[in-house]
């Protein structure tokens, strides 16, 4: 049983923090929150999402998992204004989503959730460094970085107390280098690990301007990005693996 | 299996030229594949589905290099890829360049970096063939980089090849058919060879003469299993086996399939494969011949209008849990949606379950036959479904029955008390005769007329009849033989009046020049040989800009390599080509020569693997020297024109 009444805004920050992985995935409707976790098909990026029940005008479940088309379901609630109301009801026995919005109805045909990729279990990591920037601030870094690069440095400075993004291309070099003054918090220790900036463009995406961005970081470890959205009660969490650091 | 062990096989099979030794080592793979039989059977011939299956892995080779350069990072682009792919020449060998592995994977920080296995590989592939919608492509580079990711050089290189559907090691289908055979269906007299081999390696050293020395030196006559020339010959399996598998290759066109069914349940298992509605088989191809041929080789003759038109397999079971009707070109693509009319002319007519064979025309108005292009305007379309069958009308001709329903489906107790679905027959094995007789059974509105002659001269009037009426010419069919699909046998022949043309493939092309720089101006042709393309001439002539244009489009996608203005391109155009003449010539690979080559069309309907072989051309150019030396028997056949 699944039925919700969402903010067309709050459903398409939820959708979209997904879709810049993966075209379909596996929804589980637990009676506290919505959730939803992707991996990438070359199981490099991570996404885990949580919309909790408040973050609803209502929302009743009991526990099920469906399986959608992600690019579908954001056509859909595309084309509902921001300030919009989006109902959302679970036909049991068609297996299809009803979806209503300012007069416009739309019936989803579901995918089996068996047919979705598995993904692998994911270690608990705990990385040594803890930075809170901008969106816009990371935005800038990770633009920076893919006018010259493919790849980009994450790293932090204990001496320094600095956090920097970094980009090296065959011919130029960018560099971005964010004080403890233009961070919203920083715990130093040993992080320097190298990433793909097509997966991390991606994540950036989705990522609001001002949202609150946790980065937690290690050496040649996975990066970890958190941040929240529909007024606090929805939280994404990316993890991306690294690439090795050749010299 | 893993990854690695069959990318080494592949190697190993690379390296190998003897086709005896080749087909040893296919074999051998086959034995070791163990659950992933039938997915190594597929990857062998570069497949990832079978052959009857309408899906494919459809990855350009854009895709593909996109992928390897996000594999080969940090700041490693497609268009480096496409350079080392222009000096090198070769997908596999440019994967193999590269070190992979510098993105690691999430699952790497649980439990360690695993190595690829065949299953993962296919089911990877499968997904991203599955794959559609916006966003797709890109999702499918995800994916192809992820396998990358993981490969060694070894497995790059036959991964790559894979994916672009081209293996180059030598294994074609024959190969393939041969070593089933071999790996499964060899009695075993192991230890009796044993044996052979132990005595073989005491006294002599040179085990050609090993045979007792005494008088005997022809191997012919020896049978005893002591001589060293059959420790090859061991591992032959009987004439019966290779037929066993041949045939249910034919019926079933899985090679997996097949791979599988050998290994299980042997011989019997395989004999007990039946064609199926909805599972095309390949259709039966005919030989050019003479009147005289046919009288002298059949006796009788069935003679039969050839219809200029596009050929179908139709499969169609009626009822609620029936299927189709679906049509199937000559190559088994799925050509259901481009003719509606033809689909509800069957559905309208057939009772019982079928498969059939025919050919669909263009007409005019007054129902006369329209050539060939105007059937081709409709048979490969998408779009406009409905627009074109306003332009342009199909009819059917049906001319064999390959399945049919029970013979008593449709007479006396009119309620087919007994389920339809359980009494289909299989008439592959059944004389042409019967299944023609079948055929006007099930659908005598569309059954081509089929004539029984035994005089060359009976033929001749029928055939000028036929062209009369705008037809192609005739068909000449041994009315007692069986459907051999896939088999260009000489069971059916083809008469055709006018000059030969040549459906050959394009394997390069060269950029035109001054206004025509932009487009292709030049295309090298091949024909088959084996699982190769050997070239035979160019075709600069006859060819319109607008042509020239649709050719480029067509082609650019296939593009392999280029260098200065020449470009190396992947055997899939297949051009219907005109000639003079053909001549030897050591300018081309194939050591024939056309002379004057003229572009006549675009054959949409066969792809590389149906295009005309070097074996065809070496008969043909036979022939006209027979010609050239006054020998004209063959044109008094011909009749009055």
């Amino acid at each position: 049983m699944f039925k919700a009444i969402v903010s067309a805004s709050t459903l398409q920050d939820a959708l979209d923090s997904v879709s810049v992985l993966v075209d379909e995935c596996k929804i589980r409707l637990n009676e506290e929150a919505l959730s939803i976790r992707a991996v990438d098909p070359a199981n490099v990026g991570m996404v885990d999402l949580t919309l909790e029940a408040a973050a609803f005008e209502s929302y009743e479940a009991d526990g099920g998992v469906i399986g959608v088309n992600l690019a579908r379901l954001e056509d859909i609630a595309g084309m509902a204004n921001s300030g919009d109301l989006i109902h959302l009801e679970l036909d049991e026995e068609t297996r299809k989503l009803h979806i209503e919005t300012d007069g416009l109805s739309y019936t989803l045909a579901l995918i089996d959730p068996d047919s979705i990729r598995q993904e692998p279990d994911i270690p608990d990591l705990d990385l040594p460094a803890e930075i809170v920037v901008e969106g816009a601030q990371l935005d800038r870094g990770v633009k920076a970085a893919d006018m010259v690069s493919d790849h980009i440095r994450l790293r932090v400075d204990e001496t320094a107390e600095t956090f920097l993004i970094e980009a090296e291309g065959d011919t130029d070099d960018v560099d971005l280098e964010l004080a403890r003054e233009d961070l919203i918090a920083l715990t130093a220790g040993s992080a320097d690990s190298l990433f793909s900036l097509d997966y991390l463009k991606d994540m950036n995406k989705a990522i609001p301007g001002d949202a609150e961005v946790t980065v937690e970081l290690g050496e040649e470890f996975p990066v970890k990005l958190h941040y929240g959205f529909g007024e606090g009660l929805g939280h994404v969490t990316y993890m991306l693996a690294p690439r090795i650091q050749s010299d | 299996m893993e990854f690695a062990a069959f990318a080494e096989r592949v190697e190993e099979l690379e390296a190998e030229p003897a086709d005896l030794e080749t087909t040893a080592i296919v074999a051998g793979l086959l034995v070791d594949a163990g659950d992933d039989l039938g997915t190594v059977t597929r990857f062998l011939l570069g497949r990832t589905y079978p052959a009857h299956d309408d899906r494919t892995l459809d990855i350009g080779p854009a895709s593909c290099r996109e992928a390897i350069a996000r594999a080969a990072g940090p700041n490693v682009t497609a268009d480096d890829v496409e350079e080392r792919l222009a000096a090198r020449g070769e997908i596999g060998a440019v994967a193999a360049g590269f070190d992979f592995g510098g993105q690691r994977g999430l699952s790497a920080f649980g439990d360690g970096r695993s190595s690829l296995t065949v299953a993962e590989v296919d089911g990877t592939l499968r997904e991203l063939a599955a794959a559609t919608g916006e966003g797709s492509e890109s999702r499918k580079v995800d994916a192809l980089f992820g396998l990358f990711n993981r490969c060694d050089p070894a497995e790059a290189r036959t991964l790559a090849r894979l994916v672009l559907g081209e293996m180059r090691i030598g294994v074609g289908e024959g190969t393939v058919r041969d070593a089933v055979a071999e790996a499964f269906l060899v009695e075993t007299d192991d230890e009796e060879d044993d044996t052979a081999n132990a005595t073989d390696g005491e006294g002599d050293d040179d085990p050609a003469n090993a045979t007792d020395g005494e008088g005997d030196d022809d191997p012919a006559t020896e049978t005893d299993d002591e001589d060293g020339e059959d420790g090859d010959a061991a591992n032959r399996a009987t004439d019966e086996a290779y037929a066993a598998v041949e045939r249910a290759l034919q019926v079933t066109n899985d090679y997996g399939h097949v791979a599988r069914l050998a290994r299980e349940e042997g011989i019997e298992g395989l004999n007990g494969e039946r064609i199926r509605v909805g599972r095309p088989v390949q259709a039966m191809l005919a030989q050019a011949g003479t009147a005289a041929d046919a009288v002298d080789s059949f006796g009788e003759v069935a003679v039969e209008t050839k219809f200029d038109g596009a050929r179908v397999q139709i499969h169609y079971a009626p009822g609620p849990d029936g299927f189709g009707p679906r049509l199937y070109s000559r190559n088994m693509d799925d050509v259901t949606d481009a003719l509606p009319e033809i689909v509800e002319y069957v559905a309208d007519r057939v009772e019982v379950p079928v498969v059939l064979d025919g050919e669909v025309v263009a007409v005019d108005d007054d129902g006369s036959p329209l050539p060939f292009q105007e059937v081709l305007r409709r048979f490969r379309r998408k779009h406009d479904v409905d627009r074109m069958r306003e332009a342009v009308t199909c009819r059917l001709h049906a001319f064999d029955c390959l399945l049919a329903g029970g013979s008593d489906a449709k007479s006396d107790d009119g309620s087919g008390g007994d389920a339809a679905g359980d009494d289909r027959i299989d008439l592959l094995e059944e004389p042409l005769r019967v299944r023609h007789d079948r055929l006007v059974d099930v659908l005598p509105d569309a059954a081509a007329e089929l004539r029984i002659v035994d005089d060359a001269e009976a033929v001749a009037r029928i055939e000028s009849a036929a062209l009369e009426a705008g037809h192609e010419g005739v068909m000449l069919k041994n009315p007692a033989s069986a459907y051999t699909p896939g088999n260009r046998g000489r069971d059916w022949l083809k008469r055709k009046p006018d000059v030969e043309t040549l459906d050959a493939v394009v394997v390069g092309a060269e950029w035109g020049e001054g206004r025509r720089a932009e487009l292709f101006g030049t295309f090298l042709l091949a024909v088959r040989d084996g699982d190769d393309y050997e070239p035979i001439g160019k075709v600069a002539t006859g060819l319109t800009d607008e042509e020239l244009e649709g050719l480029t489009e067509r082609l650019e996608p296939h593009v392999v390599a280029e260098s200065g203005t020449e470009l190396r391109i992947r055997p899939e155009v297949v051009l219907e080509v005109g000639y003079e003449e053909i001549q030897t010539s050591p300018t081309y690979g194939s050591g024939y020569a056309l002379r004057f080559p003229r572009f006549v069309g675009v054959r949409e309907d066969k792809s590389a693997e149906a295009a005309d072989t070097l074996e065809r051309v070496a008969r043909l150019a036979d022939g006209e020297a027979r010609a050239a030396d006054g020998d004209d028997a063959d044109s008094a056949d011909a009749g009055p024109s």
